[in-house]
């Protein structure tokens, strides 16, 4: 999106919509906590856009949203967790593309599973890189930290999910 | 390959995921690449780092539900499209809409002929609703003449009503009530008046 003006919400929903659900359906690996996380970034986007200030907008936008992400989460340790339901699992895996060869599901799933064992430090820097497709410039400013925070967890994230994937738990 | 280091924990790795994805600093390209050139463990790391980085990136892009999103129909976009009121963007993403929804598709054919139905209407006899309401006027001025004319109470004046009008004594009525009708029969002839019941408010027609 351009730099020199402030877009509406509904463009950023159509925009960045899609990439917003995809960076929380691979960070929670439940599509019920990414439409949350959706609708609750989409209305902090409604409110902080009258306050926005034109510059880098993918900067603001995943800022924004990895917030909402960490809110979500300390307020879901706050009530006790129940796991997901290995059916429940299998549907989600295989609705988004039912015509998916059976092997790439299965890894998918193995993919998905080992991202969400993941520290969430090192999860949210893989996925903004290789789901969302971000430059670590770009993550640096989502996060908050230097490139070389960026750069570190993103190694160390894809080696130990190297890890997680050659002898699943 | 000039030496192999044993140790893990080489310093030059953790560049091998930037390497990857394109995103070393200047100077940082050479280190790399000439380490690269000499390093087993970076090498089989570098293998690695990139199997896991392509498995990554085939997770699929999945579609957001609708529900999430705004409705972005053009809306009353629609109207100022078929007067060609539109500026350049909002004229693209109206022709880009209607490209794959269906139901602005339809809605815009809805106001295409009900503009076109309008622009086609020719100078009208004012709606029926109007001309009942003027014809109760009327009724009423003839009662009061009639009222009048029996106040006078002259006996030839009477006389005179009923040679010209007959024997009934609803005199001013049966005048009216045969223009009414005329007017009802031309409403359901003249075509122009076809499109007045779907704009008419509810219980106005005849
Ligand atoms: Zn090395
Ligand atoms: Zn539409």
């Amino acid at each position: 999106m351009a730099d020199d003006r402030t877009p509406t919400w509904e463009d950023v929903a159509r925009v960045y919509g899609r990439k917003i659900y995809n960076f929380a359906y691979r960070l929670t690996g439940n599509p019920d906590d990414a439409a949350d996380l959706v609708q609750e970034v989409l209305l902090r986007v409604r409110k902080g856009l009258s306050s926005y200030t034109p510059g880098s907008f993918d900067g603001w936008l995943w800022r924004i949203t990895r917030n909402a992400f960490l809110d979500g989460v300390r307020k879901q340790k706050r009530r006790p967790t129940s796991p997901l339901p290995e059916d429940d699992r299998n549907v989600l895996a295989t609705s988004p593309s039912p015509d998916e060869v059976l092997a790439s599901v299965r890894l998918s799933e193995d993919i998905q599973s080992a991202l969400l064992k993941l520290p969430l430090d090192f999860r949210e820097c893989v996925v903004l890189c290789d789901v969302v497709g971000l430059t670590y410039e770009e993550i640096a400013e989502a996060i908050e930290s230097p490139v070389g925070t960026v750069r570190s967890r993103i190694h160390r994230g894809r080696k130990m999910l190297r890890e997680l994937l050659t002898w699943p738990v | 390959m000039a030496r192999v280091k044993q140790s893990r924990s080489c310093e030059t790795a953790e560049l091998v995921s930037a390497y990857l994805d394109g995103q070393l600093l200047p100077g940082e390209l050479d280190t790399v690449v000439t380490h690269l050139g000499e390093c087993a463990d970076c090498i089989a790391e570098f293998h690695q780092l990139k199997e896991v980085r392509a498995a990554l990136r085939t997770l699929p892009f999945l579609e957001i539900p609708e529900h999430l999103l705004p409705d972005t129909h053009p809306g009353e976009l629609l109207s100022a499209y078929l007067d060609g009121q539109l500026d350049t963007s909002e004229h693209d993403f109206v022709i880009s809409h209607l490209d794959f929804c269906t139901d602005c598709r339809l809605e815009l054919h809805e106001l295409d002929s009900a503009r076109t139905a309008i622009r086609s209407l020719p100078g009208l006899e004012p709606p029926e609703f109007l001309t009942v309401h003027r014809e109760r006027i009327e009724r009423e001025r003839w009662s009061r003449r009639r009222v009048v004319a029996a106040g006078v109470g002259i006996a030839a004046a009477a006389a005179f009503v009923f040679a010209i009008f007959g024997p009934t004594t609803e005199t001013g009525d049966l005048d009216l009530i045969p223009l009414f009708d005329q007017h009802q029969a031309r409403v359901s002839v003249d075509s122009g008046f076809n499109v007045i019941p779907a704009f008419a408010p509810a219980g106005e027609s005849p």
